[in-house]
C-alpha cells in the first residue's frame, strides 16, 4: 500500500522512455546523407504525418547543402592545401558550419513540436549519421499506479 | 572547434583497450624515417650546391613539396577515417533476433548488401568496412595502410591520395637533382657530399617504383569511383558500380569536397529539454477509428490484466496496428482468444510472419500481451517487469533466459545470469525501458568471441550441413552470440538450424524473411514451435505457448536437446532449470544437427522456400522431415525419466526433464 502510494506520488508528472524508433538512411541516391522519409507505424498515434515528413526532408536538405560540392568547398580545400592544412585550426569548414545549423534545428523542432508530443529527436550525428533516434516516451502518472497494483496482485499469486 | 583530427581508433568510444602492438608501429617508423631522413641530406648536402650553380628556386621548390607530402603524410596518419560509433544497444532492438546477416538496399537501381556487423552492431552502410587492425567500422573503407598505420577511408582518403601524388613527385625531385649533383661531380665521387648524395638517389630510385605503382593505382582508382576494398574483393567486376558518378565528378569529390565530421570525440550536449506530459496527440483517421472499434471488444476484457496503460489521460486502448501488418482476418490478439479456448488452433497468423520493423499496434498489444505473461512467468523479482514495449518485449525473453544463461556458449552465464537479465532491464514504474548492460555484453562477447567470429566467417565451422550460401544466409545472432538471450533458446536448437532457416527466408526473398505462409500447410502446432519460437518476439512466442498443448510443446526440443531444456524458460522455475541444463551443447554441434534440423524443418512446407543455393549444405527431403517430427511427435507422449511439471501461465503445464 505504502509502496503504490510512493509510487504515485513520485511518478505522477513524469514520462518514462518507451521506446526507440530509428528512421533508417536512404540509400537510392548513393552514398549522400539522406534519410528515408517514410513514416514509422510507431508514430502513428504520436504524431502527425506531416510534420514528420517536414522535418526529415528539412533534414536531408541540410545535409545536402553539407556535401555540395561546390565553389565554397572547392576554395576550402585549396586553402588547406596551401595553408598546409593549418586553416581548419582557425576556421570551420562547410559541413561543420551546416552540421550547427541542424543541431540547431533539431534542438528547435524538438521543443516546438516533439516533446510537446512526447517525442525526441536525437541528432544522426551522434549515431555516425546512420540512422535518426526518435524517443518514445509514455506517461508515467497513470502507469505508475498500475504498476503499484500490479505489484499487490503479482504479490499475491 | 573545428579541428578534426583524432588517432584512428584511439578513442575511447569505438575499440576500448586494444593491446599495445609495437610492430604496427615498424612500418610508419621505417616510412617516416626515410622520408624525414633522405629529405634532410638531400636538403642539407645537395641543395647547397644546386642552389649555387643553378637556381636558389630549387631548394625551395623541393622544400614546399616535401612539406605538402609531409602534412599530407600526417593528416592521412592521424586524421580519423570515418569510424562509426558503436551502436548502442538499444539501436538493434528493432531487429528480430534473428535477423539476417545481410540486408539488401537499392543503391541507385543496383542491389547493395549490408552486412551486419557483429562487433559494431550494425549493417554496415554500403562502403563501409570492418577493419580488423583497427578494430572499427570505417565509411568508406579503402584499406588499411601499414605504412601510415591508420585505416584510409572517407575522412583521410583525400589526404592519402594527395601524399601519394605528392610523395612521388617529391621522389622524382629528389632523384632528379640528385642525379644531377652526381653528373656535375663524376670526378669528385670519393667526398661526403657525393656519397650522401648517392645514397638518397638509392633509396629514391628504390622507392620510386612501388610509390609510383601505388600512385598509379589509385589515380585509376578515384577516376573509376571505387574504392581498393572494392577494387581488389572485385565487387563490381563485370557488375555496374553505382557509387561511380562519372570521371570528372569522382575526382571532385575525392578533391574538392568539404571536409566530412568526424562522428567519435564529439562533445555531446546534455540533453536539456524535458518531456513532461500530457502529450499531444494527433487526431486519428478513419481507418484508426474503424481499426479501433473492431478491437475494441478484444482489449477490453484484457484491460485488467493489463500491468500498464499507455497513457492516463487517455482512456482509449493502445492504438491498433495497421491493417497491413496484420495477417488478414486475424486480430492480433487472437492467441490469448485461443489460449483461453485450450484447444489446439489452426496455426496463428503470427506465426507467419516475425514483424519485419516494429509497428505501433504489435507494440502496443505486444507490449500488453508481454507484460501479461511475464508477470506471470517471469522475474517476479520485480514487480514492474522489464517486459517492454512492443519490440522491446522480446529482449525481455531474453533477459529472462540469459539469466538461463545458455546465450553464451563457454560459460560466465551464471555470473552474468543474475545481474545481466535484470539489470539489463532497469525498470521504470510502469514501463520499463530494457537495456543491456555492457558489461553483460563484453562478459558475453568475452566468452563467446571465438564461436562469434567462428560462426560469422568460417562458415565450416558449422559442419557440413552449411552450405557455401549461409554466408549470404546466416543469421547475425549467430555472429552475434552475445546478443540476447533468446539466443540462448537458439543456441540450444542448434545454429544449424538458422542456415535452414535463413536460407528459407532468404535474402533473395522479402528483405525481411518471415516464415512464409507454406507454415499453415504444416501440420500440428508443435512444429511450428519448434521452428519459429526462436524466430519470434516474445510475445508471439508467449501466445503459442498457451495456444498449444503442453504436452507435446518441450517434445521437440527434448529430443534433440542434450541436456533438454524447456522451451519456456520465460517460467521462472524453468529458467534456473534451464541455467542449470542449458549450457547448449558447446559449440554448434554438428552432431546434433541432423535431429535439429528435422525439428527446425517440422514445418516442413519451409523446404519449399528454401531457394537452391542453400542447397548445399542442407538437403533434407519433406518427407524425411515429417517422420523425424512423427518420431518426436511419439516421443514427446511418454514422459522421460525424471519429468518435472511446471504450471505456467493460464494453467498450461510444461513437462520439463530433469
Amino acid at each position: 500500500m505504502a509502496t503504490e502510494f510512493h509510487n504515485l506520488q513520485e511518478l505522477r508528472h513524469s514520462a518514462s522512455l518507451a521506446n526507440k524508433v530509428f528512421i533508417q538512411r536512404d540509400y537510392t541516391d548513393g552514398t549522400i546523407c539522406k534519410f528515408q522519409t517514410k513514416f514509422p507505424s510507431e508514430l502513428d498515434s504520436r504524431i502527425e504525418r506531416t510534420l514528420f515528413e517536414d522535418t526529415v526532408k528539412t533534414l536531408n536538405n541540410y545535409y545536402a547543402e553539407a556535401e555540395k560540392i561546390g565553389g565554397q568547398s572547392y576554395l576550402e580545400g585549396c586553402l588547406a592545401c596551401l595553408t598546409v592544412y593549418l586553416i581548419f585550426l582557425c576556421i570551420e569548414t562547410r559541413y561543420e558550419k551546416v552540421l550547427k545549423k541542424i543541431s540547431r534545428y533539431i534542438q528547435e523542432q524538438n521543443e516546438k513540436i516533439y516533446a510537446p508530443r512526447g517525442l525526441l529527436i536525437t541528432d544522426p550525428l551522434e549515431r555516425g549519421m546512420r540512422v535518426i533516434e526518435i524517443s518514445v516516451y509514455e506517461d508515467r502518472g497513470s502507469s505508475g499506479s498500475s504498476s503499484g497494483s500490479s505489484t499487490t496482485s503479482s504479490s499475491g499469486r | 572547434m573545428p579541428v578534426g583530427l583524432s588517432v584512428g581508433g584511439a578513442l575511447g568510444d569505438p575499440s576500448p583497450s586494444r593491446p599495445f602492438r609495437p610492430s604496427r608501429y615498424v612500418p610508419v617508423s621505417a616510412a617516416t624515417a626515410f622520408l624525414v631522413g633522405s629529405t634532410t641530406l638531400f636538403l642539407c648536402f645537395t641543395c647547397p650546391w644546386l642552389s649555387e650553380r643553378i637556381s636558389s628556386i630549387i631548394p625551395l621548390y623541393n622544400g614546399v613539396v616535401f612539406l605538402f607530402t609531409l602534412a599530407n603524410f600526417c593528416m592521412a596518419t592521424f586524421m580519423d577515417p570515418g569510424i562509426f560509433p558503436r551502436a548502442e544497444e538499444d539501436e538493434d532492438k528493432e531487429d528480430d533476433f534473428r535477423a539476417p546477416l545481410y540486408k539488401t538496399v537499392d543503391v541507385r537501381g543496383i542491389q547493395v548488401r549490408m552486412k551486419w556487423c557483429s562487433t559494431c552492431r550494425f549493417y554496415r552502410p554500403p562502403r563501409c568496412s570492418h577493419c580488423s587492425v583497427c578494430d572499427n567500422c570505417v565509411e568508406e573503407f579503402d584499406h588499411h595502410c601499414p605504412w601510415v598505420n591508420n585505416c584510409i577511408g572517407r575522412r583521410n582518403y583525400r589526404y592519402f591520395f594527395l601524399f601519394l601524388f605528392s610523395l612521388t613527385i617529391h621522389i622524382m625531385n629528389v632523384f632528379g637533382f640528385s642525379l644531377l649533383y652526381i653528373l656535375h661531380h663524376t670526378k669528385q665521387l670519393d667526398q661526403v657530399n657525393a656519397g650522401v648524395t648517392m645514397a638518397v638517389m638509392c633509396v629514391a630510385g628504390l622507392f620510386f617504383v612501388p610509390v609510383a605503382g601505388l600512385t598509379g593505382f589509385h589515380v585509376v582508382l578515384v577516376a573509376r569511383g571505387r574504392t581498393t576494398n572494392e577494387q581488389v574483393t572485385g565487387k563490381f567486376r563485370g557488375g555496374v558500380n553505382p557509387f561511380t558518378h562519372g570521371c570528372l565528378k569522382n575526382i571532385g569529390y575525392v578533391l574538392c569536397s568539404s571536409q566530412a565530421p568526424r562522428y567519435l570525440g564529439r562533445l555531446r550536449k546534455p540533453r536539456s529539454l524535458q518531456v513532461q506530459p500530457p502529450f499531444l496527440r494527433p487526431p486519428l483517421s478513419e481507418a484508426q477509428l474503424a481499426a479501433k472499434v473492431l478491437d475494441n471488444g478484444i482489449q477490453q476484457s484484457k484491460s485488467s490484466l493489463e500491468i500498464m496503460e499507455s497513457q492516463s489521460t487517455d482512456a482509449d486502448p493502445p492504438p491498433p496496428p495497421k491493417p497491413e501488418h496484420r495477417y488478414p482476418g486475424l486480430p492480433h490478439t487472437q492467441n490469448e482468444e485461443c489460449s483461453l479456448l485450450n484447444e489446439t488452433p489452426p496455426t496463428p497468423s503470427l506465426y507467419k510472419y516475425r514483424p519485419a520493423y516494429s509497428s505501433p499496434g504489435k507494440n502496443h498489444t505486444a507490449s500488453t500481451h508481454s507484460s501479461k505473461m511475464s508477470r506471470g512467468n517471469s522475474m517476479t523479482e520485480s514487480p514492474s517487469v522489464p517486459v517492454t514495449t512492443g519490440q522491446p518485449s522480446y529482449l525481455s525473453d531474453p533477459s529472462l533466459s540469459s539469466r538461463g544463461g545458455a546465450g553464451c556458449r563457454g560459460g560466465g552465464e551464471g555470473g552474468r545470469a543474475g545481474s545481466g537479465g535484470l539489470g539489463g532491464a532497469s525498470a521504470f514504474g510502469g514501463r520499463s525501458y530494457p537495456s543491456f548492460t555492457d558489461t553483460l555484453l563484453q562478459s558475453a562477447a568475452a566468452s563467446c568471441s571465438s564461436s562469434l567470429r567462428s560462426a560469422q566467417t568460417a562458415h565450416n565451422a558449422l559442419g557440413p550441413l552449411i552450405s557455401e550460401g549461409t554466408t549470404s544466409t546466416s543469421y547475425k545472432s549467430l555472429a552475434n552470440q552475445t546478443r540476447n538471450g533468446s539466443l540462448s533458446y537458439e543456441s540450444l536448437l542448434t545454429p544449424s538450424e538458422s542456415p535452414e532457416f535463413e536460407s528459407a527466408a532468404h535474402e533473395l526473398s522479402p528483405p525481411r524473411p518471415h516464415p512464409p505462409n507454406s507454415l499453415s500447410t504444416v501440420p500440428g502446432p508443435p512444429h511450428i514451435l519448434g521452428y519459429t519460437s526462436p524466430f519470434l518476439s516474445a510475445q508471439q512466442r508467449e501466445g503459442s505457448l498457451q495456444a498449444c498443448p503442453a504436452p507435446l510443446r518441450p517434445s521437440p526440443n527434448r529430443a534433440f536437446l542434450r541436456p533438454t531444456s524447456s522451451p519456456p524458460s520465460r517460467a521462472p522455475p524453468l529458467s534456473p532449470r534451464a541455467r542449470s541444463l542449458g549450457s547448449p551443447p558447446p559449440g554448434p554441434a554438428p552432431g546434433h544437427t541432423p535431429l535439429g534440423k528435422s525439428l527446425s524443418y517440422g514445418g516442413g512446407a519451409e523446404l519449399q522456400h528454401r531457394p537452391s543455393t542453400s542447397g548445399g549444405g542442407t538437403p533434407m527431403p519433406n518427407s524425411t522431415f515429417k517422420q523425424n517430427v512423427a518420431n518426436h511427435h511419439a516421443h514427446s507422449h511418454k514422459p522421460a525419466g525424471g519429468v518435472k511439471k511446471v504450471t505456467g501461465v493460464g494453467g498450461t503445464t510444461y513437462e520439463i526433464s530433469v
